[in-house]
């Protein structure tokens, strides 16, 4: 009995000492960027690598600010990421209310495409995409960023997923207590779906806020640029300006940090409900 | 509160080969103010039937009326029927009192103060007034029924409608319910339709009982009426617990010789002229102990209850139960004979299963006349 417990304590232990390994080797690298961020570039490639921050990181910035208009593009990636969001979230949650709740005509045979849509990658869609915003007029547009991906596929089939858990008597009863079918929707099926919009917020912001082959197709005025276009633009043919993207990017995943840490509760429940019936 | 005429409804799910039918022909007329219970077997359509009055079924065929109003292409908001689901179907996102005021706050135009008073009054009626704060995953199952209720009774609605609303209580707290939601319904005289698969439930609740059978309506009548004179075989055995004890007996005049050895005389051979052969009902109740009895058999198995005992006998092939004092308490393997009065004798067709002869023992007896009789 007790060499069973000491075996368990051993293990716990050496499992945490894995762990935490793991930890560090994520974090020195954001850690070195950080740091990098705030001192000159011409301190960057010294040995042995400073640790402790410098006091550069204004001046830094200034030069990030000047070089790209890095505020507009966080302004730009802000506008674009949130927007796009919240008409994503509500048409995968429509949608998928009702792949789940209603019955139609080629329910199936549309949903299975709506599907197989998830494997086609991004650079066929390029060229018709960037063809037809051109025939309409919406390159260098935040539409013409938002709207092709509105309807994502993984978010109807998260949302069909986790609508199906929705018990129909939920439903029939709110009906026969007088509500509309859009009522059903948005006074049943969304306050019940809460944790699933969050999870699939977070999937859907951090897909917008890194997108970079599709924007950089769309988007050609410099004053459109999002944060990654800006990136990409630092690292020239002559030089790159190892400086900026530091203070660059530190800017960049903060958004990212925190979505993720205020929102992780919801996201891990989200991932996992309906996954065990209750 | 309405009336609901229901005639020759049917409801068929899938089509072509894959076809169901749910309910065949069904006709019915709910009274005004009364509490009808449907029992049945599952599968045997009157959720289906319940669910075409609430309109969350089409019907595909026949009609239904509210009043002499014809409801059948109406969708269920407006209808004005208020429906009690088998799960309740509480909205887990809301407190108790917006479960309960729900209702008022989508179809009516009333304030919302005047929503809160009415739900107030409702809570009160049912005891949940504390509860009102409360979301439904903290209240217990019999909180979450009485909130269920709340929601169906403060719209007032012209019919209630119950799927089975108490078949996930326990059993002491189920008793209880029944009794307050008879005590609620005849306050309120709502033309009420229940659900339930549980014959005693509806014995004891329903105004009338429409006992369904394979999607048809096999009996409308009292409890009294269902389990005396049941039309035929289906309803006998499906009312009255323990289970009515049948079997097929040959017909020699006005003799039946059944198996295993029954051998009864009749009175009256007239229910059976003219027949070769004949179902034979008798129910546990009316089996009695006899030293020479119409039914020797074997006890398998006795079952006290405290307040009686369960006797389980073979005679031959026929399994029988009989319903005896519980002072009485024969050994398994022990050879026993039953006896019972040709009044309480049930004879069905072999062939159609319709009754040929029901109870025909007194049921009006005058309460001076039982008092003074030598018990």
């Amino acid at each position: 009995m007790r060499s069973e417990t000491r075996t368990e304590a051993l293990w716990q232990f050496g499992s945490y000492i894995f762990l935490l390994t793991i930890v560090v080797l994520v974090l020195i690298p954001l850690y070195w960027m950080l740091v990098a961020a705030t001192i000159p570039q011409s301190e960057f490639f010294s040995w042995p690598p400073r640790v402790i921050p410098g006091t550069q990181w204004f001046a830094n910035f200034q030069a990030l600010q000047e070089n790209v208009n890095f505020v507009r593009s966080i302004g730009n990636s802000i506008f674009i990421s949130v927007s796009y969001t919240i008409l994503s979230l509500i048409l995968c949650s429509m949608a998928g209310f009702a792949f789940a709740k209603y019955e139609f005509t080629f329910k199936e045979p549309l949903f299975y495409f709506i599907l197989a849509t998830l494997v086609l990658p991004i650079q066929i869609l390029i060229i018709p995409l960037f063809l037809l915003m051109v025939q309409i007029g919406w390159t260098n547009s935040y539409l013409a960023v938002i709207l092709p991906w509105a309807a994502n596929p993984l978010g109807i089939f998260l949302m069909r997923q986790n609508m199906k858990a929705i018990p129909d008597s939920l439903l029939e009863s709110a009906r026969m207590d007088g509500a509309t079918e859009f009522q059903l929707y948005y006074k049943i099926a969304l306050p019940t779906m809460l944790p699933s919009l969050a999870a699939l917020s977070i999937i859907l912001f951090l897909n917008q806020w890194q997108a970079f082959l599709y924007p950089l197709v769309i988007l050609q005025d410099p004053q459109m640029y999002t944060i990654p276009l800006a990136l990409a633009e630092l690292v020239g043919q002559q030089r790159v300006y190892f400086d900026q993207i530091m203070v660059a990017t530190s800017l960049a995943v903060t958004p990212i940090f925190v979505v993720f840490l205020t929102m992780q509760q919801y996201f891990i429940k989200g991932i996992l409900s309906g996954s065990v019936k209750q | 509160m309405a009336t609901i005429d229901i005639t020759n409804l049917c409801k068929a799910f899938g089509d072509g080969d894959e076809q169901v039918i749910a309910v065949e022909d069904f006709t019915l007329t709910i009274e005004d103010g009364e509490f009808l219970v449907f029992v049945g077997p599952s599968g045997c359509g009157k959720t289906t039937t319940l669910r075409c009055i609430a309109g969350l079924e089409d019907a595909t065929d026949g009609s239904i009326e509210f009043d002499g109003l014809d409801v059948t292409d109406q969708r269920a908001r407006d209808r004005d029927v208020a429906m009690v689901f088998q799960n309740y179907a509480l909205y887990p996102h809301m407190t108790v009192r917006k479960n309960i005021g729900f209702p008022l706050r989508l179809s009516t135009r009333q304030s919302s103060d005047e929503i809160d008073a009415q739900v107030e009054d409702v809570a009160s009626m049912l005891g949940i007034v504390e509860l009102l704060d409360q979301k439904p995953k903290e209240l217990s199952g019999g909180q979450q029924q009485r909130v269920a209720l709340g929601r169906a009774i403060v719209r007032d609605p012209e019919v209630f409608l119950m799927d089975e609303p108490l078949s996930n209580l326990d059993a002491k707290l189920r008793s209880t319910m029944r009794t307050e939601l008879q005590e609620l319904q005849q306050d309120l005289g709502v033309t009420t339709a229940y659900v339930t698969h549980d014959q005693t439930e509806a014995m004891a609740m329903g105004d009338r009982i429409a006992v369904l059978n394979d999607g048809q309506l096999q009996q409308v009548g009292t409890a009294s009426e269902v389990y005396r004179s049941p039309t035929n075989e289906f309803v006998a055995s499906f009312i009255g617990s323990p289970s009515i004890n049948t079997f097929t007996a040959t017909v020699d005049g006005n003799v039946l010789d059944g198996p295993g050895g029954f051998e009864y005389e009749l009175a009256n051979s007239g229910p059976v002229d003219g027949l070769d052969e004949v179902r034979v009902g008798i129910r546990p109740e009316d089996m009695t102990l006899e030293s020479e009895g119409s039914m020797p058999s074997h006890v398998t198995v006795v079952e006290e209850m405290g307040n009686e005992n369960f006797l389980y006998a073979e005679m031959g092939p026929v399994d029988l139960t009989a319903r005896i004092e519980s002072k009485m308490h024969p050994e398994a393997g022990m050879a026993v004979d039953f006896g019972f009065e040709e009044d309480d004798l049930y004879l069905f067709d072999v062939n159609s299963s319709e009754s040929l002869k029901t109870k025909t023992s007194e049921t009006d007896v005058e309460y001076e006349e039982y008092v003074q009789a030598d018990h």
